[in-house]
């Protein structure tokens, strides 16, 4: 038998038999070489009690080059792309090794969760934000997981309003910015989804609001 | 080695006596070659041999075993200097990128670190030793002894696993890097399962690193294989997570080329093993290629010759110096071709390896030197929209409007129905072109200069490109042309010396013509890129005027070319063909020569910023 195919097979039998661990890996369709993987998000960190899924593509010469995962779900995370859940994590490149498995390769990205490597980023606008005002970060990252990966939402943390029903999607805190600074400038005339986009490309957010002028804001508004 | 690259004269013995004796089908080929050209007697001889010309560089074409040969005096000093073995000494120069000082003085700094980084040996737990002094030489220490100073790092960390793992006793420290160890064969007590592929078969065979990660045979092959051919990867790790050991060349060889008389057991496997292990050399040199600014890799398919050319290593050197080279080799694949081969295939097939040794363009692209041949293609492939209609094969007469379509190389064109005779590419008529006042090579700067308003400034800069781009692409496109009509033409000629009394000599002399037009217009085509960045004055004129006499020689030529072949024309058709030949060849010398010369001289004015040059002084366009 074809050993890409033995060595797939036995993977997917021992992660299914493997009780202890909460890794799963799920056939997509009837090839064993399109999976869907999933894990919950690392307790303590802002992706607690969140799902998330990863796309795996098994290439032909694996194990031997490594496979491709990007998350299915969104992440909001600087290693991840928050467009296209492309993943940004040394083992799924150069650091490969055959002896990796699709479990050891999931729980990677588990702990990738907990820790992020805002230096050599995915997504360089969420990377900004890590880097600014990581509380800023958290708070976005536990929003994302609430209303992308199924997380109880926010904890009661002084008074944010976003109490509401979780499927009503508050473009202002996806983009991880402050109700009050998109209020600001949507009231000079410019529309509220083109605010937000400005926004969040200057990463107007904790420290950098006193750095960046309302001028600049609206030159680029203008733009 | 000699110095003379002439391109078709018949003193071409430029590959020394060991390379011959290597036995590259290339210098085959070349020889053959010379032996066809001294059929010819002098009748194509224009300049005398053995001395390098202005518009030529001194050059060196290398078979990969030449190379590596290279490869091994580096590796051969290394291994004396630091007293290692020659795998060591290979991971740790192409760790280096070949750098050999760099190389020497990092490792006499410290000879650890530079181990650990190029994957020789694995990182220590402990602080480094003091290190001690090395031998600068080696005259008297054999193979077998020399890995001592790697070893002994290396043997203190085994002692530091034997504990824990089963070891071979038998594996000497001595002997590894270059023997691949069979960590474990068939250990009654305990089974080994490969932690990839996880068979278990009882007597699988394993192999592993110093590191003493085993694996399987089967999965080494399959790992070595993908980093070989999906990767080109030359630099091949330990497949254990984190382990940085790299494989030595020998643990390479152990696993794809099997011992000499083995038995064969899967002939599609060793076959493809075979590949990988010729690709895995052949990643080898390019990669020792590539380090080095003099040496360039022939750029055609599977070819793998490498040129080396020092007198255009630098970036400046290629102000003055267009690098025109050729690898020795001819034809698709790299293959020797046999001279019936060769003739048949005048087109693509047999044609020289040729391509710039300064920039990536494929082929000669003399007289214009790269900055500008750059440019000139970035202008072309940004415009290829609007110039896009002149690729076309047919157009209409200019006088009867009637469609013409055009199936050889010269651009004489008299329609069939009106029977007006016009110019292809001007539309203008031809009676004029012979004449000397009408120069179709020129364009009109009057009507730019005239143009007053925004928009018919822009269109007459369009026409301005239009001009030159149309002639470029006109003669590359003749060019092809008129290697369609040889294969016909010599299938023709073949067909005769059947039915009359000629000799293979005499029907010979229409494939030098058809060589000497293909070469021309290959030159011709260029001088437009050249003429279209020349500054205005006094030089251009001169420029031009050259191109003009071989443009207008060359399109004799090609006429001659297109004119009926019969029995008994033939001698007074060879005659005329050949002092054409001739003459052309001159025209060409003259264009080639004068443009080189003028490099050297730094007589050549641009209106744009061409890299390298200094910055136009006056934008005359
Ligand atoms: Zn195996
Ligand atoms: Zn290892
Ligand atoms: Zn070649
Ligand atoms: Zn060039
Ligand atoms: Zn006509
Ligand atoms: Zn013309």
């Amino acid at each position: 038998m074809d050993a890409r195919l033995r060595r797939v097979n036995k993977e997917i039998a021992d992660c299914k038999n493997d009780k202890t661990s909460n890794i799963k890996i799920e056939l997509i369709d009837n090839s064993p070489f399109h999976l869907k993987g999933s894990f919950p998000g690392p307790e303590g960190t802002p992706y607690e009690g969140g799902h998330f899924e990863v796309d795996i593509v098994i290439p032909e010469s694996y194990p031997f080059q490594p496979v491709k995962m990007k998350f299915i779900t969104k992440v909001y995370h600087p290693n991840v792309s928050s467009a296209s859940g492309a993943i940004c994590l040394d083992i799924l490149k150069d650091a490969w090794s055959p002896v990796l498995t699709l479990k050891s390769t999931l729980i990677s990205l588990q702990s990738l969760l907990c820790s992020p490597e805002p230096n050599d980023p995915q997504d360089a606008e969420v990377a900004k934000h890590y880097t600014t005002s990581k509380s800023s970060f958290e708070d976005t990252a536990v929003y994302w997981t609430q209303i992308y990966a199924g997380g109880p939402g926010p904890k009661e943390k002084k008074g944010k309003s976003s109490s509401a029903k979780p499927d009503e999607r508050d473009e202002v805190a996806i983009a991880g910015l402050e109700e009050a600074h998109v209020n600001q400038f949507a009231s000079l005339g410019f529309p509220r989804s083109k605010v937000i986009d400005v926004l969040r490309r200057l990463n107007y957010r904790g420290a950098n609001v006193a750095k960046i002028t309302e001028d600049r804001v609206v030159e680029e508004l203008l733009k | 080695m000699s110095s003379d690259y002439e391109f078709s004269d018949d003193d071409g013995d430029y590959f020394d006596d060991e390379e011959m004796i290597d036995g590259t089908q290339d210098s085959e080929a070349q020889s053959e070659d010379d032996m066809d050209m001294d059929a010819f007697g002098d009748d194509f001889k224009v300049t005398p041999k053995g001395k390098c010309k202005s518009y030529e560089i001194e050059y060196e074409s290398l078979s990969q075993s030449a190379v590596e040969r290279l490869m091994q005096k580096d590796v051969d000093h290394i291994c004396g200097i630091f007293g290692v073995d020659s795998g060591i000494a290979s991971l740790l120069l192409r760790h280096m990128k070949w750098n050999k000082e760099r190389l020497i003085e990092k490792y006499m700094d410290n000879p650890t670190a530079m181990l650990v980084a190029a994957g020789v040996t694995m990182p220590e737990p402990v602080v480094t030793s003091t290190p001690t002094p090395i031998r600068t030489h080696s005259s008297h220490t054999t193979p077998t002894n020399t890995s001592r100073r790697p070893t002994r790092a290396t043997s203190k960390l085994m002692a530091l696993a034997s504990g824990s793992k089963s070891k071979s006793p038998t594996s000497s420290p001595t002997s590894s890097f270059t023997t691949p160890k069979a960590v474990k064969t068939a250990k009654s007590e305990e089974v080994f399962v490969c932690p990839i592929c996880f068979d278990d078969s009882p007597g699988l065979q394993t192999l592993a690193l110093d590191c003493e990660h085993a694996f399987c045979s089967t999965c080494w092959t399959s790992y070595v294989g993908s980093k070989v051919r999906d990767e080109a990867e030359h630099c091949i790790r330990c497949m254990a997570e984190g382990c940085a050991l790299a494989c030595p060349d020998s643990f390479i060889r152990s696993i794809l080329v099997p011992e000499p008389g083995a038995p064969i057991t899967d002939a599609a496997q060793e076959e493809e093993n075979a590949k990988t292990w010729a690709r895995f050399q052949e990643l080898l040199v390019r990669h020792f290629v590539g380090c080095n600014t003099s040496l360039k890799f022939c750029p055609y398919p599977s070819c793998t010759n490498t040129v080396s050319c020092p007198a255009a290593a630098s970036k400046i050197s290629l102000t003055t110096v267009v690098p025109t080279v050729s690898c020795g080799a001819r034809g698709i694949g790299g293959q020797a071709m046999t001279q019936s081969q060769q003739g048949s295939q005048l087109g693509i097939g047999g044609k020289e390896h040729k391509f710039c040794f300064g920039c990536p363009i494929e082929s000669d692209h003399r007289p214009v030197v790269c900055g500008a041949a750059k440019l000139w293609l970035k202008k072309c492939r940004d415009d290829s929209e609007t110039a896009n209609w002149i690729k076309s094969n047919t157009k209409e007469c200019s006088q009867c409007q009637s469609t013409i379509e055009k199936n050889g190389g010269c651009n004489h064109m008299t329609c069939k129905k009106c029977k007006h005779e016009f110019c292809w590419v001007c539309m203008g008529p031809w009676s004029e072109h012979g004449t000397a006042w009408y120069s179709c090579n020129r364009y009109d700067e009057q009507t730019g200069v005239e143009a007053r308003d925004a928009q018919s400034k822009s269109r007459a800069s369009l026409e301005r490109y239009l001009h030159y781009y149309n002639r470029w692409a006109n003669h590359e496109q003749s060019a092809k042309l008129a290697l369609d009509l040889y294969a016909k033409t010599e299938k023709k000629m073949e067909d005769m010396q059947i039915t009359s009394a000629l000799t293979w000599i005499e029907v010979q002399f229409m494939k030098k013509a058809v060589e000497e037009v293909d070469k021309c217009r290959m030159t011709l085509k260029w001088t437009y890129a050249m003429a279209y960045y020349l500054a205005k004055g006094n030089q251009k004129d001169l420029f031009e005027d050259n191109q003009r006499d071989l443009e207008r020689a060359v399109e004799d030529l090609s006429e001659l070319l297109e004119s009926p072949i019969e029995a008994e024309n033939i001698p007074t058709l060879r005659q005329k063909v050949t002092d054409k030949t001739v003459y052309v060849q001159k025209r060409n010398e003259i264009v080639l020569e004068d443009t080189a010369n003028g490099f050297v001289e730094g007589r050549w004015r641009w209106n744009v910023t061409v890299d390298g040059f200094d910055d136009p002084t006056e934008v005359a366009i």
